[in-house]
């Protein structure tokens, strides 16, 4: 909702994403303050802030493929691993530019996920959820088992750092500005696809399938699309992922992050791109500080174990999960989205 | 001879898989919840045997009812803890809260029992069965008797007794069940522990004999094929395709795992589940849903 005094006289002002004077400066302030921050930053925030930005392309696109379409996905983590796989062996065995893999690595991911749209297109619901984790463990069993010349085996595939007109982008810095590209153009991407004609077929799938068909939109080819969309995503992800950490392993890439990437949509909020930033935000930090904290707690309390870092992770993880669905099921954004209404037409009740 | 001992223990472990695949069914059955943390639930069940048959040094035939029964009290907690407030959401929630209850059991069992690896009370004989050149291991022998008496038992229980009908409903939609006048809260909470009961057994029969790690969930993915094979909701049908994915994957691990050089056998469950999934998701004894608009 519009705050009160604008009014849109077209349709082009109406579907404007940017609508008011004050969210054109603070959008351009938040974009400057991404691209300065290496200036002041230290270099671990610089190291978090890579993360959070690779993680924050994935769960864009697990956003648009369950939180907009509603298919369930329980493997985004796999179609990440399709991504890094693709990126680091074209890097590795043929020397490409990384100007040519991270889009490749984002088709072959989408190809990926576009087989397990197509499963979708047939089932919905817990049998989709099963179909996704089954996506987990052929990439997890075609890694291990496939020839080791082929994708390295358990070896895992060294990935040379990414240069640009001969220059090496190996320092944290260097890789930020780069991550911070690819992720600016994707997220602005994200909120073009969501408000085209296919974002809208997407919402009404989600809402109700059946009413969507009667409505003329192809629900099938939706479905599909919205994995090989998400799963494109996953892909550059990876590929970025690749990049930073120049080794790719089979097991950077399991249920577990899978369910992670969940964790922050449904934290964020469903349907909404913002919220998954937002969500992607939140559960690395506290990520972070588990991983900070941990062994402090460790040393000061001993009969716990070194173990619990990642036990920690793991409780805080599911109860997150499970406490966000039990009380706050539309996320953090929607919460947001209700008290931005009530001050914007303040003093009226509604 | 080896063929014939490769498909009788295949069988036995595929009825193994259906004791852990009927705690699945139990609780989708009485609650139309999909518990993906039936893994974890047999890892717990396994770690209350472990506490309370070496931790607290009791006589097996003492520490096994009692394990029982706390494992009772564990499934009537997470059901209430986690669950109840869930009543009537949608599929994606209920999916969600138990894909959310795995990790957080995970941790919890790891916060709580610690890492190490724990060894497990013997409480089927380590010596296997001779018949001529056939070898079969007890417990699975045992476990498998156990399974059938189950699966029978349930399947009178929930097509032929009232209270089992009554859950029956609830499976079929909470709205509708409770303006029939049932307790939808009732319904899952008893199936939760029929569940939970039902996963340490599965535990214990498993891991008689070896060792305990948390590792040990993975029997849990492996179960769910034998579920989703069967149909969700039949619980006489899980002996069959417990059989049957039993017998694939014991012959997988025989005769193709040579030849690729991989874990075929490992990943044979999940071959077939895809396959189910493509062709018959309702499985081979599941309600079909009609919907309507």
């Amino acid at each position: 909702m519009d705050p009160s005094g604008i009014f849109s006289t077209s349709y082009r002002q109406d579907r404007r994403l940017v609508r008011t004077k004050w969210q054109v400066l603070t959008l351009l302030a938040f974009i400057a303050l991404l691209f300065l921050a290496p200036l002041f930053a230290s270099p671990r925030v610089i190291a978090i802030g890579n993360v959070m930005l690779i993680s924050a392309v994935v769960a864009v696109g697990l956003q648009i493929c369950t939180g907009y379409a509603g298919q369930i996905n329980l493997g985004q983590a796999a179609f990440m691993g399709v991504g890094a796989y693709t990126a680091g062996l074209l890097a590795s065995k043929y020397q490409m530019s990384f100007l040519l893999t991270v889009p490749l690595a984002g088709l072959s991911a989408a190809a990926f996920g576009f087989l397990f749209g197509l499963t979708a297109v047939r089932i919905k619901g817990f049998y989709l959820a099963l179909t996704t984790i089954a996506a987990q463990f052929i990439f997890h069993f075609s890694v291990l088992n496939l020839p080791s010349s082929w994708m390295g085996g358990s070896n895992g595939v060294i990935v040379p750092a990414a240069t640009l007109f001969g220059y090496r982008i190996s320092t944290e810095t260097a890789q930020y500005y780069m991550i911070l590209v690819f992720t600016v153009i994707l997220v602005a991407g994200a909120f073009g696809i969501v408000r085209s004609r296919f974002g809208r077929a997407f919402i009404a799938v989600r809402d109700d399938d059946v009413a969507a068909g009667i409505m003329g939109i192809n629900v099938a080819r939706t479905k599909a699309t919205a994995f090989l969309i998400g799963a494109f995503y996953a892909g550059v992800g990876g590929a970025l992922w690749a990049y930073l950490i120049r080794f790719v392993g089979v097991d950077q890439f399991t249920l577990f992050n899978s369910i992670f990437f969940i964790a922050m949509i449904i934290v964020g909020g469903m349907g909404s791109i913002t919220g998954a930033l937002i969500g992607v935000f939140i559960i690395r930090m506290i990520q972070e500080i588990i991983a900070t904290v941990g062994p402090n707690i460790a040393e000061a309390v001993p009969f716990l174990g070194g173990e619990i870092v990642f036990a920690g992770m793991n409780m805080f993880l599911g109860g997150v999960i499970a406490l966000f669905m039990i009380l706050e099921p539309k996320g953090l954004m929607h919460r947001w989205n209700i008290i931005k209404s009530s001050y914007r037409i303040w003093p009226f009740p509604y | 001879m080896d063929f014939l001992n490769y498909v009788i223990n295949g069988a036995l472990i595929g009825l193994l898989y259906a004791l852990i695949a009927m705690g699945f069914v139990v609780i989708y059955r009485a609650s139309k919840v999909f518990n993906f943390a039936q893994g974890e639930l047999v890892i717990l069940g396994g770690f209350i045997v472990w506490y309370t048959s070496f931790e607290l040094g009791l006589n097996l035939w003492l520490a096994i009812p009692i394990s029982l029964i706390a494992s009772a009290f564990a499934g009537y907690l997470i059901e209430r803890i986690f669950l109840t407030k869930l009543i009537g959401e949608s599929v994606f929630s209920m999916v969600m809260v138990t894909v959310g209850l795995l990790i957080f059991l995970r941790g919890f069992i790891l916060l709580v029992f610690g890492p190490a690896v724990r060894p497990f009370p013997i409480v089927f004989p380590l010596r296997p069965l001779f018949i001529g050149d056939l070898l079969i291991p007890m417990n699975l022998l045992i476990g498998g008797g156990i399974t059938i008496v189950c699966a029978v038992g349930l399947s009178w229980f929930f097509n032929k007794t009232r209270p089992g009908l009554r859950m029956t409903a609830v499976a079929e939609d909470h709205v509708v069940a409770s303006s029939m006048g049932i307790s939808v809260k009732h319904s899952i909470a008893a199936a939760w522990i029929i569940g939970a009961v039902l996963s340490t057994m599965g535990a214990i029969i498993f891991l008689s004999g070896k060792s305990l790690t948390f590792l040990a969930s993975d029997i849990g993915f492996a179960a769910l094929p034998v579920a989703l094979f069967a149909g969700l909701e039949s619980i006489g049908g899980l002996i069959l395709a417990g059989v049957i994915v039993g017998v694939a994957q014991g012959l997988a691990t025989a005769y193709l795992d040579p030849i690729i050089g991989g874990s075929i056998g490992t990943v044979m469950p999940f071959i077939i589940m895809l396959g189910i999934l493509l062709v018959r998701p309702t499985g081979l004894f599941g309600w079909r849903t009609i919907e309507r608009v």
